[in-house]
Order: structure tokens, then C-alpha cells, then sequence
């Protein structure tokens, strides 16, 4: 356990360090959260939102945008991690590989909830969205993102093989942006794409936690309809094949030598 | 002596789809004695990297093991992991945006040292490398010697007794390349870490090197403490020095040998292996009516010795005897030369 924190603790040391290096970048950001979300809000409501509609899709937008970073850091950050070398150097450890990406994986949620959250409470100011915070939106909020991860894992299993896999990575990202229910509710959506749409991560996510947080449903209330028990399903699915997958990745590369190619 | 690497039977074959199948280390054994300089020398594509990435356990081999202070790399990884520090050519190694200072503690982190001894460490380090005063500064603001001068001290940073530098002084200008140098001196000399360079630059490697392997198309082609391999050549190499010009129709007569003028004089040299046979070129410059100034062993280089070798090598004349530990037997060398 005080592996783990150690570890945690020193990848988000390097994270914070590494941000700030790109404080430019980092506060671009920032702004462009917020931007293309007020752009796409008005755009969606004909040029007038109401503050409920507002609400709702911040909740899938920020969902999403956690999706952005998470599929970033396990594709692009992968990648150049390879061509510094620093992967090697990371794979020479002597802790255990899985806890090492573990750690990172933490590391990379840690930087995006102050990423996304500066950026959120600077929208719901400005736009005057109400949304209550409630403690049951934190479990669903881990359990999402759990699944989130565990399909960023299969995206970064693929760098380290494949290494160019920028135009999968770009298509799942907007694939998620428009099939999630970030934008619109997916039950809207026609009967195979909203079957399609529910398979994929963070949509089940978004579900729930409009429903907690919007709607004040308790934990139990959504177990009974099924949507918790459809997210736990989903994410741990998500999480344990896109975990074995990464191993069976890193094991590939090893055999191929191409854990330090590019 | 113990061994601090134990190569056994090492293989490498990468296999593509549609492409013939690459054999890039070949049934290699090998032992590194613990404390010494070790040179893995050969040229580009030879398989020095290959090995040197297979016992930092980021290759996998095809078959074959390799042992860090009696650990196996792939069954005892964590054991084994924290026998090494490695800096890979080719690649920073390092965070360029962090600085000196921030990289030893993070490197120093992931290989499970933390704390005060992880500080004093890094300190140490940072002092030794003079580095201490800029300890603050991101490594992208630092010279081509200061940053691989940063990438070494995390690689030191656990104080692994085994090192591995793949081409520690390529790119380096001459004053850092001394540094790095005297400072891979030190650590085998003063704090018995066993070292393993690979290099393109032979000065370095015969002048810091206790002992030379060559690997070639992924097999070894000599494996032997660097005076051995010096003075083999050394014994094998002759210059008879004549006086005046020798006709090219002549120095034909001298089998092997190659003619240089020097001084007005001219330079025959070459390789003898038996002594008849130099009495018998002897006898052959009085027939010719030369006038023999000279007769000296020649001063061999490890660029020669490594040129000479690859080329055997190279020419299939010679087939390194894995069964001896890679070692080339001394009358096969003999036979060859």
C-alpha cells in the first residue's frame, strides 16, 4: 500500500511538474473547455439554452472531456514517452509494471479532475447552472472512469505495439463525444445506435450520474432500475479486458523489441 | 571470479509476417566478471543493443537467459532490476522538462528508493558530476554532456552494482567525454561496480576496457581481457624495415605484407605465425639483395584488432567457438592469422 502511494504520489509530482512546464498549454485548456461547450450549448439551443437543458450537458461534456484526457495521456503520452526513452527507463524498474501504470493512471485523473473542475466551476458561475453536489455522484464518478481507463488501456497497449495510432485515438474521442449521451441523451438515438452507444465507456456513466445529480436519484434507486448494475457491468468489463490487453501489449513489444521504437 | 552477468545461450530472432526472419543474437554465452570494465564492441546491427536490451529485460529472447548477480531477468525481474542502471542510446532518458534535480527523485522513486537515503544519494551524485550548482535547472537549458551527464546519475541514482552505458560518449564533445570517462573509471575502480560499455570509439574502449568482447552478425567473435587480445596481436604482427625503395614486384614476394615508406625507408609489415617462416623472409630479403635495417614486433591497435577480426568475421574464414565460452581458441586465431 505505501508502494502504491509512493508511486501515485511521485507520478503526480512529475505530472504537476510537467503541466506547469506547459502552463500555456494547460490554461488553452482550460479556456477551451469552456468554449466549446458555451459554443456548442447555444449552437444545439438554437442560440437560447435554458439553464436544466445546460445542466445535463455539462455533465456529459465534462464526462467526455475526462475521456479526452485519459485517451491523450495512454496514446500520445505512451508515445512520447518512447521516443524520450523514459518508458525504458520506467519498464528497468524494479516495482511491479502494473502498479507503475497504475500509478500513472491515477496521476493523469488527478491532473484532469483540477483540469476539468477549474474549468467546470468557472462554466456553472458564468452560465448560472445549477448543479448540486452530491456524495453518491463520487462512487459512479470512480466507477466511470474505471471503465474509462480500462478502454485508454487498450488504446495504449495498441501505441506500444502499433505505435501511429493517433487516427484511432481521434476517432474514438469524437465517436464518444457523439455517441456517449454527452449531447444528446442516448435514448434519442435510433434502437441499434442507442444499443451500440451503450456499449461503449462513459455512456452508462453519464446515465447515472444525470441521475443522481440532476434528478436526486439515490444509489439504491438506481441499482433497482438497472443502470448502476448496467455500469458496473460495463466498467469492469472495460477495465479487465483493456488491463489484459496492455499486458498482453507490453509482452508483444517486448518479444518485438519495439518498447523503445517509434 | 563471480560472475555479475550470465549469459547463457541467448537468442534473438525477429520474425515478420511477410518477411525472412532476423536472427540478431545468435546463441551467445557470455560471462562478465563482477568489478571490471567490460567493452561490448561490433558494428551497427551487430547485436551489441539487442543483448544489452535483453538483460535489461525489454526484449524479450527467443531463448537463452540472463543472470544479474545470479538473478534471473525474466523469472526474478524485481530481484534482477535492481542489479542495473542503464543508459540507452539513442533516447534522452530523461525528463528534459524537469529538472537535474527533480529527475534523480523521480527516477530514484521508481526504482523503490525514497526518502532521506534517495536525497543523499542524488546529492552525492549531482556534487560528483558537477552538477550541484545547477541542480535546479530543467535539463532541456543543459549541454549535450550535462544532459548524459543527468541521464548517468539516474541510471546511478539506486546505486545498482552493475551499469550499463549503451554509446555513453557519443555526441559529446571532448571535455565532457573525459568526464564521462574518468567517472566510469571511478565507479569500477573505487566503488567495484561492474561496467558495460558499448562503443564505437576503440581509444575508449582499449584505454578504459579490462576486458573486450566483438560481437559480429549477432555472434561473439572474441571474448578476452584487453592486454590478451592486445598482445596476441602484438605477438603475430611484424615490420622489417629496409633501407631505401622496394620495387612492388618485391614486396609481392612477401606474402601478406604491406609496404609503407617512411623516412626513406621502406616498412614491411604483417603477420608471422611460426618463426621459420620469418627466418625464411629473411633469406628471402638477402636474396633479393635488400638491406634489412630492422626486424620489430608491431605495436597493434584494438581498431586494428577489431577491423581484422569483423572482417574474418564478415569473410566466414572464422567461427567463433561458443562451446568455450565465445572465447576464440588461441590456435584457431593462429590458424587464421
Amino acid at each position: 500500500m505505501a508502494l502504491a502511494g509512493t508511486v501515485v504520489l511521485n507520478e503526480i509530482q512529475k505530472r504537476i511538474i510537467l503541466v506547469w512546464g506547459y502552463k500555456f498549454n494547460f490554461f488553452t485548456q482550460m479556456f477551451m473547455i469552456g468554449f466549446i461547450f458555451v459554443g456548442i450549448s447555444f449552437f444545439m439551443a438554437g442560440g437560447q439554452p435554458d439553464p436544466q437543458m445546460l445542466a445535463s450537458g455539462l455533465v456529459g461534456y465534462l464526462v467526455w472531456f475526462f475521456a479526452m484526457a485519459a485517451i491523450s495521456d495512454m496514446s500520445w503520452g505512451i508515445r512520447e514517452e518512447t521516443q524520450t526513452g523514459t518508458l525504458e527507463q520506467m519498464y528497468m524498474s524494479p516495482l511491479p509494471t502494473g502498479v507503475l501504470m497504475l500509478g500513472r493512471s491515477v496521476a493523469s485523473l488527478c491532473i484532469s479532475i483540477v483540469l476539468v473542475g477549474i474549468s467546470a466551476v468557472v462554466l456553472i458561475l458564468v452560465l448560472g447552472i445549477s448543479l448540486p453536489v452530491t456524495l453518491a455522484a463520487l462512487p459512479v464518478f470512480l466507477l466511470t472512469m474505471a471503465g474509462l481507463y480500462g478502454f485508454a488501456f487498450i488504446l495504449g497497449g495498441a501505441t506500444l505495439v502499433f505505435k501511429q495510432v493517433e487516427a484511432l485515438a481521434n476517432l474514438m474521442q469524437n465517436a464518444l463525444l457523439f455517441l456517449n449521451g454527452a449531447l444528446l441523451p442516448v435514448d434519442r438515438l435510433p434502437g441499434w445506435m442507442e444499443a451500440f452507444a451503450k456499449t461503449l465507456p462513459t455512456t452508462q456513466g453519464i446515465i447515472v450520474l444525470r441521475q443522481v445529480i440532476l434528478d436526486g436519484q439515490s444509489l439504491a434507486q438506481s441499482w433497482q432500475d438497472g443502470s448502476l448494475v448496467g455500469l458496473v457491468v460495463n466498467s469492469t468489463i472495460y477495465f479487465v479486458v483493456g488491463w489484459f490487453f496492455f499486458r498482453w501489449c507490453e509482452n508483444r513489444a517486448r518479444t518485438m523489441g519495439a518498447l523503445g521504437q517509434y | 571470479m563471480t560472475a555479475a552477468i550470465e549469459i547463457a545461450g541467448l537468442s534473438k530472432i525477429y520474425t515478420k509476417r511477410n518477411g525472412p526472419a532476423v536472427v540478431a543474437v545468435d546463441n551467445l554465452s557470455l560471462s562478465i566478471p563482477a568489478g571490471q570494465i567490460f567493452g561490448f564492441l561490433g558494428s551497427n546491427g551487430a547485436g551489441k543493443t539487442t543483448t544489452i536490451k535483453m538483460a535489461c529485460g525489454l526484449v524479450l529472447p527467443t531463448s537463452g537467459s540472463v543472470q544479474l548477480n545470479g538473478h534471473d531477468v525474466q523469472r526474478q525481474r524485481g530481484q534482477a532490476m535492481r542489479q542495473i542502471g542503464a543508459v540507452l542510446e539513442g533516447t534522452r532518458n530523461v525528463y528534459w522538462r524537469m529538472t537535474a534535480w527533480q529527475n534523480l527523485l523521480y527516477f530514484g522513486r521508481i526504482k523503490g528508493v525514497t526518502g532521506k537515503p534517495l536525497k543523499e544519494r542524488a546529492e552525492r551524485l549531482l556534487t560528483e558530476l558537477d552538477l550541484w550548482e545547477r541542480r535546479n535547472d530543467p535539463v532541456r537549458d543543459f549541454s549535450r554532456g550535462m544532459q548524459q551527464k543527468v541521464a548517468i546519475a539516474c541510471a546511478l541514482v539506486a546505486d545498482p552494482p552493475i551499469v550499463l552505458l549503451d554509446e555513453p560518449t557519443l555526441g559529446l564533445d571532448v571535455q565532457a567525454g573525459r568526464t564521462v570517462k574518468r567517472w566510469v573509471e571511478q565507479l569500477a575502480r573505487q566503488e567495484g561496480k561492474t561496467v558495460v560499455l558499448t562503443t564505437h570509439q576503440m581509444d575508449l574502449a582499449e584505454s578504459l576496457c579490462d576486458r573486450v568482447a566483438i560481437m559480429s552478425q549477432g555472434t561473439l567473435v572474441t571474448n578476452r581481457p584487453t592486454g590478451e587480445l592486445l598482445g596476441l596481436f602484438r605477438q603475430e604482427g611484424y615490420e622489417l624495415r629496409f633501407r631505401g625503395y622496394v620495387d612492388e614486384a618485391v614486396v609481392a614476394r612477401f606474402d601478406g605484407f604491406a609496404a609503407r615508406e617512411e623516412n626513406g625507408h621502406t616498412i614491411l609489415s604483417g603477420t608471422i605465425s611460426e618463426h621459420d617462416k620469418l627466418y625464411r623472409l629473411i633469406e628471402l630479403a638477402e636474396m633479393q639483395g635488400l638491406e634489412l635495417l630492422g626486424v620489430a614486433q608491431a605495436e597493434p591497435n584494438l581498431e586494428e584488432i577489431f577491423v581484422e577480426l569483423l572482417d574474418r568475421a564478415g569473410q566466414g574464414k572464422h567461427k567463433p567457438d561458443q562451446r568455450s565460452n565465445g572465447r576464440v581458441p588461441h590456435n584457431a586465431l593462429r590458424e587464421v592469422i
